[in-house]
């Protein structure tokens, strides 16, 4: 097997983007005809290393070899040139041209004026179908008119058409069906028994053991180990993704749950959330895992009210409620601090003082004028208690660090003084030490009669910080633990619904 | 569904008279021949040779110019200045004409001048990405005041014989509508089968995948801006041409005009998709508009009306077919 | 981050916004000089006065613009209903018989109705503000020249003119009235939460619906807004002239746009005030009064209108790129 030389090979790559370390001396090949599956966590490092790969990012250290030779990709053309294609989970298509047109843009048959040879693209592109099994794709239809799978296809005939060696799939079962995923692992076998090697990207186990001759895994940007995919079982491939040593302390705690504040019974919104049920305390937090695409900051958005409940029903105190805005939310004493703080929960470009003040806008005003002494004194207190390390309250929120940012978010929404708060992945990509304080006034707040409700992708902060845990998936919560019985095993085993380790729980 | 017409069909020629039925073009065609039908039934005189001449001769300089209109909205810009520019471009085949020079200067100058003050609202798009509405809403000003102060609006008489180039009929037909047929047939084969075309397309419908099949966006739209000022020049000289005395101004609301055009034949204003003959049989649509409202006793002045509805209707009907399409995902 | 530390609080806060309009100030005293130097008429009291009768629709209808583009929107269809408003109130008047005052009454309920429309479909319907506004731009303009079939309108009683014409205090009544509303919406934008929003808006318009601000409700007040004041707009254009035409305000969006962004309102949004406004409505003005001065004809000084569009929006998006370069 090993005689085999690699189409890809990638050697001690080094990756840094201003204040994070994507990757760590990373090392991967991938040879003719097999399936080679990368395995990690969110912000393992995997989208960074693919990118590296197809020539989007260029890396600070390490080698690239295509067929031995070292090469240098400057761009994702010059990638593509040496046969190597990506297939992103954003489908890069042009949903008003058809489907033969968006296999061939950029290098479509030409006639012998020069002219672009219709017949010839709809011909080679009926071809490639064919030759992938795909009887039922008119390459006239426009791409805007086909369902998620179909444009898939298209993706991986567009690849064909480049003559692709190598192809990239990152999270391609993501957003599929069942029958589509069925039809995606026909395709990706007959594209190996022809010599393609295929990097395939996958949260669920089930699909690397049914699909994979390889796999490696990533860990915080670093190379945890490379094996043969019939060596290994899935508790040991959940380790080595999870197998994090728990380096912080977390704060010391004992839940003292009071009344349910907040009930959701079956709330559901199309295609994210199936069917979700919870229950939350006041004094408690519960923390909620799942895989992305499982429909977590969904269900949150769906408690908030960015898109409201198309059916179920939601109680606060008991009573039902309607929420159809963030504003209704608030109004219930709902707070909610997004996953994507850049986009969701800051105004960059504008000061901590106004940032810290928009959900209360109105308390803060008098006949609509904002009373900017009241306004001041609550960016001051905040600054104070959540120490946010910034030159005054006048400086503008895009230039602190992650974790000062995300105070301010975090201070924006206890401002409105909730009495449920909800918190997506509230320490992601920031320090140490601005984590260990984020965690420090979660369980204040827990101590002074606040529900929350955590969602994160760490298990041990989850394991940590939690008092119960949900988890989710595919759009329905399908496991509760109680701090006492949760283990990361469990929840990650919960999470990727491997039937072998629910059997064992 | 104009995407689509953009391939010719392969499918049998039933699916594919269906196809084109069912086209922006084959509603616009039937639109066309409903109106004249029904407009005619109701008073003959609309249909006389006469009134068919005035149609199509007087309006196939908005079609021409609506061809290079669309090309700019495919990439997803827009150009409010056209109307200043064919009459800034009308006045300068004027003057060459009466000061004495070869004809055919007067003819294919002013299209060169196009391209290049095109060139500089497209530089400005393009290179420097100012958004279009702004630097041609500048552009506006700057030829409209350009025009009046120059020229303090004084008529230009006594054009040469043998200049009038539109009012020509080779085989019967006048000049200006075999311009509009042939150009119109040449954009959209160009459109569907040069390379160049295709990228129009892509660099409207999706700007990050265009960056990734390897197609220069600036650039792009830069030649886009280029062609649509040679198609605004051969406008402006179909225009000066059709006219016995040219009155060096701006023709009120041309740009509307021409931009309806292209919008109601399917261009989405969105970007990324439409074809220039459905621009071409909207710009003949909404000339026959016009002219009907005369013969069936409704005042001219509600053409305005009539075209801004149109141009709402249209861009109401494409956004719930994107949605429709967004909802089958 | 260290020129923030060193230059803290409010010296730092504002030097951006106030930096934009110190220049545009200093444009405005070497334009006057220059302009006074060429003509002796220019810098006399009776000729700024009249300037200042001249500018006040387009000041009028330049304030909720300012709002708009911080909001990150456009109105192309100002000038459309001026000249829609304008022909209504002639046609209340004088072909149904309203009382006059009822016919002003009922015209700036017309121009309020006409910016909803617009409001309305930006943000139920998701129509981008450029492509609403240019289709109404069209339409109601074309509602314009249909309902008035071209003919104008005139013989309106003397107190009519009061506000056009008149004075008040030795200072043409008009500009009270622009007055007033430049101090309310400086007001508004600067202090009040309504103002806050736009801003929020303008800079994230996902961050600030998170917030729980009402979005689209600010949105579609806005445009109704813009609406109305092109309405108060018309009714002090027809007071002025003494007429009604339907191609009244004709191009006018061009003059209200090239203000507000020549007040440093950037045209993507998120930053602008009233006062950068004020600014650019009396430099325009004060330019085209200037070049005609000197000899420039009519109509000719617009191209000077569309030069400092153009440059004023090539300079402040290389200074926002300075600027985000320091940073």
């Amino acid at each position: 097997m090993t005689s085999v030389p690699p189409l890809l090979r990638l050697d001690g790559i080094v990756k840094s983007f201003p204040g994070v370390r994507a990757l760590r001396g990373v090392s991967f090949d991938v040879r003719p005809g097999e399936v080679h599956a990368l395995l990690g966590e969110n912000g393992a490092g995997k989208s960074t290393l693919i990118k590296v790969m197809s020539g989007v990012h260029r890396p600070d250290e390490g080698r690239v070899e295509v067929d031995g030779r070292p090469v240098d990709f400057g761009s994702p053309q010059e990638a593509q040139a040496a046969g190597i294609a990506a297939i992103y989970q954003e489908l890069l298509l042009f949903p008003e041209l058809s489907v033969a047109e968006n296999v061939f843009m950029g290098h479509a048959p030409r006639l012998s004026w020069g002219g672009i040879d219709w017949d010839q693209t709809r011909a080679r592109t009926a071809e490639i179908l064919q030759s992938l099994d795909i009887h039922d794709l008119d390459p006239d239809t426009p791409v805007g008119a086909l369902s998620v799978g179909n444009r898939q296809r298209v993706e991986i005939a567009k690849a064909l058409s480049m003559n692709a060696r190598v192809l990239i799939m990152d999270e391609p079962t993501a957003a599929l069906t069942e029958a589509d995923v069925e039809r995606l692992f026909g395709i990706v076998r007959r594209l190996r028994e022809r010599g393609v090697g295929i990097i395939y990207i996958s949260h669920r186990l089930v699909e690397i053991f049914d699909l994979a001759d390889r796999v490696t895994v990533l860990r915080d940007g670093e190379y945890v180990g490379t094996h043969e995919v019939r060596d290994v079982t899935e508790p040991q491939l959940i380790s080595m993704m999870v197998g994090r040593t728990i380096d912080q302390l977390y704060p010391h705690r004992t839940a003292n749950p009071g009344k349910v504040v907040l009930e959701a019974k079956s709330v559901a919104y199309p295609g994210t959330v199936e069917e979700a049920s919870l229950t939350l305390r006041a004094g408690e937090i519960v923390g909620l895992a799942g895989l992305v695409g499982s429909g977590r900051s969904e269900l949150a958005q769906i408690l908030f009210g960015v898109t409201p409940a198309s059916a179920g029903q939601i109680l606060v105190d008991g009573q039902p409620v309607t929420i159809r805005s963030p504003a209704d939310a608030k109004r219930l004493g709902i707070a909610y601090v997004p996953e994507d703080r850049g986009t969701q929960g800051l105004i960059r470009p504008m000061r901590i003082r106004h940032n810290v003040s928009l959900a209360v806008l109105k308390e803060l005003a008098r006949f609509f004028f904002i009373d900017r002494g009241r306004e001041q004194e609550l960016a001051r207190r905040d600054i104070e208690r959540f120490k946010i390390r910034a030159s005054s309250m006048d400086q503008v929120v895009g230039k602190l660090s992650g974790g000062n940012q995300q105070k301010v978010v975090l201070a924006k929404w206890l401002a409105t003084r909730p009495r449920i708060l909800i918190l997506d992945e509230p320490t992601r990509g920031i320090d140490v030490g601005a984590k260990a304080e984020i965690h420090k006034i979660m369980s204040e707040l827990a101590a002074q009669g606040m529900a929350v409700l955590m969602i994160s992708s760490e298990l041990p902060e989850v394991l940590g910080m939690s008092d119960r845990v949900l988890v989710m998936r595919e759009g329905r919560i399908v496991a509760g633990f109680d701090r006492a019985e949760a283990t990361q095993e469990r929840i990650a085993a919960a999470m990727m619904r491997s039937a072998q380790q629910e059997r064992a729980a | 569904m104009a995407a689509t017409m953009a391939l010719p069909a392969r499918a049998s020629a039933g699916s594919r008279l269906r196809r084109f039925l069912f086209s922006q073009e084959g509603i616009l065609l039937i639109a066309i021949i409903v109106l004249f039908v029904a407009v005619g039934a109701y008073n003959q005189r609309f249909l006389s040779a006469n009134n068919l001449s005035t149609i199509f001769l007087g309006n196939a300089y908005i079609a021409v110019a609506a061809i290079g209109m669309s090309m700019v909205i495919v990439s997803g810009n827009i150009d409010v200045s056209v109307g200043s520019l064919i009459g800034v471009l009308a006045t300068i085949s004027g003057t060459i004409a009466v000061s004495g020079w070869p004809l055919w200067l007067a003819w294919t100058l002013p299209i060169l001048a196009g391209m290049a003050i095109s060139a500089v609202s497209g530089w400005l798009i393009a290179y420097l990405r100012v958004p279009s509405i702004v630097v041609t809403l500048g552009m506006l000003s700057i030829l409209k005041g350009g025009l009046i102060s120059v020229t303090a609006g004084a008529w230009i008489n006594n054009l040469p014989q043998g200049y009038h180039l539109a009012q020509l009929r080779p085989l019967g037909v006048p000049m200006a509508v075999w311009f509009m047929i042939v150009l119109t047939a040449l954009a959209a084969f160009w459109m569907r089968y040069s390379g160049f075309g295709r990228s129009i397309y892509a660099v409207g419908g999706n700007a990050e995948a265009a960056r990734l099949a390897g197609i220069d966006r600036a650039r792009t739209v830069f030649i886009v801006f280029v062609i649509h000022g040679f198609f605004a020049g051969i406008a402006a000289v179909l225009f000066a041409t059709q006219l016995s005395v040219i009155q060096s101004t701006v023709p009120p609301n041309l740009e509307l005009t021409v931009i309806t055009a292209s919008v109601v034949g399917g261009v989405s204003i969105l970007g990324g998709t439409g074809t220039v003959i459905g621009s071409t049989l909207a710009a003949i649509l909404i000339a026959a508009i016009g002219s009907s409202l005369v013969f069936i006793n409704v005042s001219p002045y509600w053409l305005r009306a009539v075209q801004g509805l149109l141009i709402l209707l249209t861009v109401l009907a494409d956004l719930a077919r994107r949605r429709k399409r967004a909802r089958h995902r | 981050m260290a020129s923030a530390v060193a230059a803290p609080g409010h010296q730092d806060r504002y030097a951006g916004l106030k930096r934009h309009e110190v220049i545009l100030l200093f444009v405005l005293i070497a334009a006057v000089a220059v302009l006074a130097f060429r003509s002796e008429q220019f810098l006399t009291t009776g000729n700024l006065l009249n300037q200042g009768r001249l500018l006040v629709e387009v000041g009028l209808m330049a304030l909720p613009m300012t709002f708009i583009i911080i909001t990150g929107g456009i109105d192309l269809s100002v000038g459309s209903i001026m000249g829609l408003c304008a022909i209504l109130l002639g046609v209340f008047w004088q072909k149904l018989g309203l009382p006059l005052g009822a016919a002003i009454a009922l015209a700036l309920v017309v121009g309020a109705l006409a910016g909803f429309v617009n409001g309305w479909f930006i943000t139920r319907v998701g129509v981008p503000p450029l492509i609403m506004t240019l289709a109404t731009l069209a339409l109601y303009r074309g509602l314009a020249e249909g309902i008035s079939q071209a003919r104008s309108v005139r013989g309106y009683p003397d107190w009519f003119f009061g506000l056009g014409q008149g004075e008040l205090w030795g200072v043409p009544t008009q500009l009270w009235l622009l007055l007033f509303f430049f101090v309310i919406s400086a007001i508004v934008l600067t202090y009040t939460t309504f103002g806050r929003s736009l801003y929020a808006i303008g800079n994230n318009e996902v961050a600030a619906r998170f917030s729980g601000i009402p979005v689209d409700g600010i949105k579609i007040a806005i445009y109704t807004m813009s609406g109305l004041m092109a309405g108060l707009a018309a009714w002090v254009f027809v007071s002025r002239v003494s007429t009604t035409r339907s191609d009244m305000g004709t191009g006018l969006e061009l003059d209200v746009i090239t203000a507000v962004v020549l007040g440093g309102t950037s045209i993507f949004g998120g930053t602008g005030t009233i006062l950068g406004t004020a600014l650019g409505v009396v430099l325009i003005q004060l330019l085209k009064n200037g070049l005609a001065l000197s000899g420039v004809k009519g109509d000719g000084t617009i191209v000077v209108i569309g030069v400092i569009l153009i440059l004023s929006i090539l300079v402040s998006d290389l200074l926002r790129r300075q600027r985000g370069a320091e940073h």
